[in-house]
């Protein structure tokens, strides 16, 4: 085996694993602390991806679409202003969901919930359809990816833009982790996630830091698309595998466990690139079929995966 | 099902052919057979209790299947759609071995998961699929020969006709199983699967044998697919085909077969006017929200939404009273 080559393929795959990652901790978070799988997750991502674009390229109709024209600043936004803006509506949008759509059902079924976020995947993927077309937009790199703009290492190239976007996925977590042990609010983010009952008993207002959790989660799904869009073209359905590859991730990790999630990704990251490299019948094409096995061996062999909370039923 | 609505759909199905062009009626016979999709759905979820997003998936293994038995194979056609929806059935009970164990949100990821994976899938086996760009199929279903006419149009009313036959057929039938021992064991299962076992019922069996039917009735749309329009391309089996499915049978009301119904016709008369309001101009901004309406996924989403809200058990169950459920 070719080690050199390998070992390169590791590297590309590292980028992938960043991506995610994220998204893997954006389900986590909301997992974690209302039992829900966000099957939105990954449009409510490429929406604000769209924003950023619109944020990138100032008033240019064209480029823009009909929707939200009318509300494209006059100066194109530098790419990290373009992406703290969109960051910034993710959150917001993702505190709205829960608000308006998510907490109103509090005592439904599960049904219920998994229907809301279904309507939000369609009615979202549509809307980005018709405002900015379903064709493929070029979104503008956010480190520097071009050729030669890498480390060598052991006659393997490090990607610039791979290190940038590892710094990035740590800087943010090192915020999260501060975050849920510091501040007030973490610890009561904490506490909903262990039990709602049990922190409205000692007065945690159990409805909004839910929605602190669900801007935080949409907050790294933004960050997850915006990262990505450049090296997967921005379109529609661009989130779509990526979704696939993210639960796979967080399920490998604990559907309930940040840490398996950030291990999950980076799992599952390699293994989409080094599967289809070493089996000749995946191809890159399929490489999402072996993410969907993994998801479903966990699924029936350990369903609580590698970090997260084994789930005691009683009958 | 009330009668009055089953006399009414009865009396409009029976007028299409004398009133409607021959686009009409290809256009009528494909909503009718998107009753069996629909249905699929409402067996595996609304009395199986199974969430599945990925019903476009054994739509699309019907309509491979039945390509290939009707072209490859050469059989008959009334013999390739029944092997078709079959090799759906079989696909379904393989779906479904993993549901034994997996359940609620978690089968629901699982089965979207498959809505997506199954394009980049059936490009790889180009022999039964033509691969990206699809293949066209070579045998024909044209009318016997007691058929007063074999003009397009008699041809086109034939394969209607012949879709309402079959349509009808798969309701009378699901409607049976789901009055029968085990349709009984489905409920039991879906609002208390640890109180079904103890009771007798077998859970393995019962959660295969209702994933088998669900997909089969969904195969048996894909087959009739392909008498319709005899070409086969993974194109039609996005994820979101699955999903607007899915929010069809959640819309019409699960857990009763008139639910899958009305859910069809409510999608149906949406999507006309839909299309209208989008052909309307001169709105100005309001225009550009009106184009929406004709994006079905958009006003299935946004129906999903409103529907959950108002009529948490579907288009059937408004009007009724609520049971009380856990």
């Amino acid at each position: 085996m070719d080690l050199v080559l390998l070992l390169q393929r590791i590297f590309d795959a590292l980028f992938n694993s960043a991506i995610y990652s994220s998204l893997a901790l954006a389900l986590v978070i909301i997992f974690r602390s209302t039992g829900l799988l966000n099957f939105a997750q990954g449009e409510m991502a490429t929406f604000t991806a769209y924003i950023a674009f619109v944020l990138l390229s100032g008033p240019q109709p064209r480029l823009t679409g009909g929707g939200l024209a009318g509300l494209v600043p006059g100066v194109p936004f530098p790419i990290p202003l373009a992406i703290i803006g969109a960051v910034v509506c993710g959150m917001v949008g993702g505190a709205v969901t829960e608000r308006a759509l998510i907490r109103p059902l509090e005592r439904a079924p599960d049904l219920a919930l998994v229907n809301i976020t279904i309507g939000v995947l369609l009615a979202t993927n549509s809307l980005m359809g018709q405002w900015w077309g379903t064709g493929p937009r070029v979104f503008p790199a956010v480190f520097p990816s071009g050729a030669g703009q890498n480390f060598t290492i052991l006659g393997a190239r490090l990607r610039y833009s791979t290190i940038g976007v590892w710094a990035v996925l740590l800087a943010v977590l090192v915020l999260l982790i501060l975050l849920l042990r510091q501040t007030r609010t973490g610890l009561a983010f904490r506490a909903v996630s262990i039990s709602h009952a049990n922190a409205e008993l000692v007065g945690v207002r159990v409805g909004t830091t839910l929605m602190y959790g669900w801007a935080l989660a949409s907050g790294f799904g933004a960050l997850a698309a915006c990262l990505s869009a450049n090296s997967v073209l921005l379109e529609p359905n661009m989130m779509l595998r990526v979704l696939v590859y993210a639960f796979a991730a967080a399920t490998l990790g604990g559907l309930d466990s940040p840490k398996g999630a950030l291990i999950g990704g980076l799992i599952i990251g390699l293994s989409q690139t080094l599967i289809p490299a070493y089996v000749p019948f995946i191809g890159f094409e399929l490489s999402v079929l072996p993410a969907l096995l993994a998801m479903v061996a966990i699924l029936l062999v350990r369903p609580a995966g590698l970090y997260g909370t084994k789930r005691i039923e009683r009958v | 099902m009330g009668l009055g609505g089953a006399a009414l759909i009865a009396v409009v199905l029976a007028v299409v052919p004398f009133v409607a062009s021959i686009t009409g009626v290809r256009q009528a016979s494909q909503i009718v057979i998107g009753v069996l999709a629909v249905l699929g759905v409402n067996v595996a979820t609304g009395y199986g209790g199974m969430i599945s997003l990925g019903h476009g998936v054994f739509i699309g293994v019907g309509a491979f299947a039945t390509g290939y038995y009707v072209d490859g194979l050469a059989l008959p056609w009334l013999l390739a759609i029944a092997l078709g929806s079959a090799t759906a059935a079989l696909a379904g009970a393989l779906v479904g071995l993993p549901a034994l164990r997996i359940k609620g949100i978690h089968l629901a990821l699982v089965t979207l998961g498959l809505a997506i994976v199954f394009q980049p899938l059936s490009k790889r086996f180009p022999r039964f699929t033509g691969g990206v760009s699809g293949s066209g199929i070579d045998a024909e279903f044209v009318s016997p020969s007691w058929w007063p006419s074999d003009t397009r149009m008699a041809t086109a009313v034939y394969r209607y006709l012949f879709c309402i036959v079959v349509v009808g057929l798969a309701l009378w039938a699901t409607w049976n199983l789901v009055n029968s021992r085990l349709g009984r064991a489905m409920r039991a299962i879906r609002d208390n699967d640890t109180a079904a076992a103890v009771y007798g019922v077998d859970l393995i069996s019962a959660r295969l044998q209702t994933f088998a039917v669900s997909a089969g009735l969904a195969g048996l749309c894909g087959a009739l697919q392909v008498v319709l329009v005899p070409f086969v391309s993974q194109e039609k089996f996005t994820p979101q085909a699955s999903l607007v499915i899915y929010a069809t049978a959640v819309i019409g009301g699960l857990g009763t077969i008139w639910g899958s119904v009305l859910g069809v016709i409510a999608s149906t008369i949406v999507g006309k006017v839909g299309q209208a309001a989008a052909g309307a101009d001169g709105f100005g901004p309001i225009g550009e929200f009106l184009d929406l309406l004709d994006e079905s996924a958009f006003v299935f989403g946004v129906g999903l939404i409103l529907l959950t809200f108002l009529f948490p058990r579907g288009l059937a169950g408004i009007g009724r009273r609520n049971q009380v459920t856990s």
